[in-house]
């Protein structure tokens, strides 16, 4: 399994539809409202119920592209830099480049440890077909859209918990 | 096949026909004329040959006769007794002038040892001459030793020789006793004249045009013919040919070996026209022969290759004009052409098939890629409109969850604590600020919800813009299409309802979108396969017929789908076509019979429902335009007798069919 760097993890995101990216960064906190909310969770703790406060939100650094190829070259610079990806999302479909597929057969021939999970609207390419071209099978994972991604965020922070 | 292309193909075979004809009439006059002429002319000079033999023949005849004679006087008590001297009245007694006209001669004299004429007489035509003056004796004993001495008993001398009124046969024997023993007391020498009278004879006899020539100057022989002959001596012959008969010429020597006679035989060229006829019947006979086999042979290749052909050519044409693929020659022959028809017409089904499939896989194939497309885009502007929802209803969550009223309650309380005061405010107002964060984020997410939501109005509203694109409409079979519909029933279906398709179903063609004509026609055996389960029955029939109708000025065909099932009401009946409507219970329609009316509309069709009631099974009759394989085949055959402006017009009248059913589509 790969280190995260301090309590964050790393994740790299693939996605031809800037609107889903969005989506995934305020799924995956990366801004200001999170902190915010965060504390007034502590602040309330603190004053009504200091027993019930909950345990930390997982923290994500997110890295977003929207092109399969752009996928595979920042996956091979966070290796280079000993900075690897604990989990990579893919759409499958990422016209007009390379497909999520083949970025992801790339990637694990970059780095076998990392999760990579397969995210799309449609897939004209079986599972099975999934698994033969980017193994191993416990290792790789696939959700249909349209999905929630707070709870993508949650099974995501599970994948490096369990890795 | 063009009219010219069909006249080049029988003109091909005409003009080789005749080629090979004339080849066979030159051929067979060339054999005839190097082989049965020459047989028939070398046959004539052998015959003619042969006359000049038998005339010669003849004369050796006439010689040998005369030897016997003369044999038969020669060795005679009597003669001898005369040629010593000792019996004068020999010469009266026997040797009278009748006695030597029976005989045959014409000159007899009797020599005595010595050479002397004892006694000697000449007749002419019968009558007693002078044989001085014809100096025949002269001639005869100027060559005593060649003709008057004989030393031989048995000796003779035979021969002819030349004299002044002719050639003469003459024999000369020795004068002997009767029984033949010596001694010689003399000569006996008998005559013959080969006159005109003998010459008639000889040609009566030999039945040959005989005459002969003596060689002098007086002969009327070309010189250099007589000359030709003598050259060529005794036992040659020489022949003179014109177009009416063959002289053949032969050489007859005298007594001493001259040259003395020729033989003509005269031949008439019987056998060489004889021989031209038999060349002339037989040519004509090949002749009649070439035409009537070539006649025959014609007739026969018309027959069996180029009408075939013919019908071949216009079949593909009509294929080629119509783009009708549903055609067939339907060709009994077993030949080989026969086989090329049940081939190519094995080729246009196949053909059909794979344009069907191809059909079929492009409509699937498109609906597939337009289906994965529509996914992908509509589930990709589901997203963020979900997750924004998502976001929403976690922030209001938490909103809801805040317990600011609490925290307001203790600010009220007097004995609060200063410390737990300030940090109540601090969170009342972290609260409100988050309630007001909240609140933007929730317009930023329902701005974003709504631009999703027409996003995908604007997918769908695309998708709309292809709804409208006309399917393609062809001339189907009726049978292959209601077998093929005819596979939605599940095939283990051991339910005991039975399928039963009318063998009329084979005549009728119908003009209309294949798949949509399937679908429809699946739909409805399906309902009624489906309407039989139902009704509880433990068995039941679905009967698929078909027939002309004849209800408007178009060409229709009607099919009816009757099934013993659960049928309908009167009250069910006005709602059987509408949009939602279906009569299973507590089951999730198919396509519905509502789209099968739009369909079937769109097609140029209608479709209507009849039954006697609940549970007394139902009727489903579809109209659609179309034409019976009997009328397809009179329009191959009509075709074929057509110009090409016929054909198309046609296609002009097939192309604004499939044009306005087209059109009438897309408007639908």
């Amino acid at each position: 399994m790969n280190t995260h760097s301090g309590n964050r993890i790393r994740v790299l995101i693939a996605d031809d539809d800037e609107h889903i990216l969005q989506c995934y960064r305020m799924a995956f906190g990366e801004n200001d409202a999170t902190d915010f909310v965060g504390s007034l969770g502590s602040l309330e703790a603190e004053l009504f119920d200091q027993d019930a406060e909950s345990p930390a939100a997982p923290k994500f650094e997110i890295v977003a592209c929207n092109q399969g190829g752009d996928a595979i070259a920042l996956a091979a610079r966070a290796a280079t830099e000993g900075r690897p990806f604990d989990v990579v999302i893919l759409d499958v479909r990422m016209p007009p480049g390379i497909d999520g597929v083949e970025a992801g057969s790339e990637i694990r021939k970059l780095d076998p440890e990392v999760e990579i999970v397969f995210v799309t609207g449609f897939s004209d390419v079986p599972i099975s077909e999934l698994a033969r071209r980017v193994p191993p099978p416990v290792k790789l994972h696939y959700f249909n859209k349209p999905l929630s991604f707070m709870e993508l965020a949650e099974s995501v922070a599970g994948m490096v918990r369990a890795g | 096949m063009s009219p010219k292309a069909s006249l080049s193909l029988q003109q091909k075979v005409s003009v080789t026909l005749l080629a090979v004809m004339a080849a066979l009439a030159l051929l067979s006059y060339l054999v005839l004329n190097a082989t049965v002429a020459p047989a028939f002319a070398e046959l004539e000079l052998a015959a003619a040959e042969k006359n000049v033999v038998r005339a010669h023949r003849a004369i050796q005849n006439e010689l040998e006769n005369l030897g016997a004679t003369v044999g038969d006087w020669a060795p005679w008590d009597d003669a001898h007794k005369y040629a010593l001297g000792e019996n004068p009245r020999f010469i009266k007694s026997n040797l009278d002038i009748p006695t030597m006209i029976n005989l045959g001669v014409d000159l007899l004299i009797i020599y005595d040892a010595r050479g002397e004429a004892l006694w000697s007489q000449l007749l002419l035509d019968g009558k007693l001459a002078n044989h001085e003056k014809l100096a025949v004796l002269q001639l005869i004993e100027s060559k005593p030793q060649e003709l008057i001495y004989h030393t031989d008993l048995q000796g003779s001398k035979e021969g002819l020789l030349r004299t002044a009124v002719g050639p003469m046969l003459l024999s000369s024997r020795p004068i002997i006793t009767s029984d033949k023993t010596g001694p010689i007391v003399g000569t006996i020498i008998m005559c013959r004249f080969l006159n005109a009278t003998r010459q008639a004879a000889l040609r009566e006899r030999t039945e040959v045009s005989l005459t002969w020539h003596l060689i002098d100057s007086e002969s009327l022989l070309d010189e250099s013919l007589m000359e030709d002959i003598v050259a060529g001596g005794a036992g040659s012959f020489t022949y003179a040919v014109d177009d009416e008969e063959i002289r053949a010429y032969g050489l007859l020597t005298d007594l001493f070996g001259e040259p003395l006679l020729i033989l003509q035989a005269d031949t008439p060229r019987q056998i060489s026209a004889l021989g031209g006829r038999t060349v002339n019947g037989a040519l004509l006979f090949l002749s009649a022969a070439g035409i009537v086999i070539a006649i025959v042979t014609w007739l026969l290749l018309r027959r069996i290759i180029v009408l075939p052909l013919e019908r071949l050519a216009n079949h593909i044409t009509g294929i080629r004009t119509s783009g009708d693929l549903s055609l067939r020659l339907n060709e009994k022959r077993v030949d080989e052409i026969g086989a090329l028809a049940c081939e190519f017409d094995k080729m246009t089904l196949q053909v059909h098939d794979a344009r069907r499939q191809l059909l079929d896989q492009s409509f699937k194939a498109g609906k597939a890629d337009t289906a994965a497309e529509v996914l992908h885009n509509i589930r990709n502007a589901m997203t963020p409109l979900i997750n924004g929802i998502d976001r929403l209803s976690k922030t209001f969550r938490i909103a809801g969850d805040l317990r600011v009223q609490q925290a307001i309650e203790e600010l009220y309380d007097q004995e609060c604590p200063q410390g737990r005061r300030d940090k109540l405010l601090q969170y009342v107002r972290s609260a409100f600020s988050h309630v007001e964060q909240a609140s933007d984020r929730a317009v930023q997410d329902l701005q974003v919800a709504s631009r999703q939501a027409r996003q995908v109005e604007a997918i769908l509203s695309d998708q709309e813009r292809h709804a409208n694109v006309a399917p393609v409409i062809e001339s189907l079979e009726l049978q292959s299409m209601i077998e093929e519909a005819a596979l939605v029933i599940p095939d283990k279906d051991t339910s005991g309802i039975e399928l039963s398709l009318h063998p009329e179903l084979a005549r009728f063609s119908v003009v209309a979108h294949r798949v949509g004509l399937v679908q429809v026609l699946g739909n409805l055996i399906l309902n009624a396969w489906e309407s039989i389960k139902r009704s509880q029955s433990e068995s039941g029939s679905i009967r698929v017929t078909a027939r002309i109708d004849d209800s408007g000025e178009r060409s229709l065909v009607r099919v009816t789908i009757a099934d013993s099932g659960c049928g309908f009401t009167d009250e069910l009946h006005p709602k059987i076509f509408q949009r939602g409507f279906s009569s299973k219970r507590g089951h999730l329609s198919g396509l519905g019979l509502h789209w099968c009316a739009n369909a079937l509309a769109s097609m140029g069709g209608r479709i209507s429902a009849e039954s006697a009631g609940a549970d007394r099974g139902a009727e489903f009759h579809v109209v659609l335009p179309g034409s019976t394989t009997e009328a397809a085949s009179a329009r191959r055959r009509k075709q074929q007798g057509r110009d090409r402006e016929v054909g198309k017009d046609r296609e002009i009248v097939v192309a604004e069919m499939a044009g306005r059913m087209q059109r009438e589509y897309a408007q639908r």
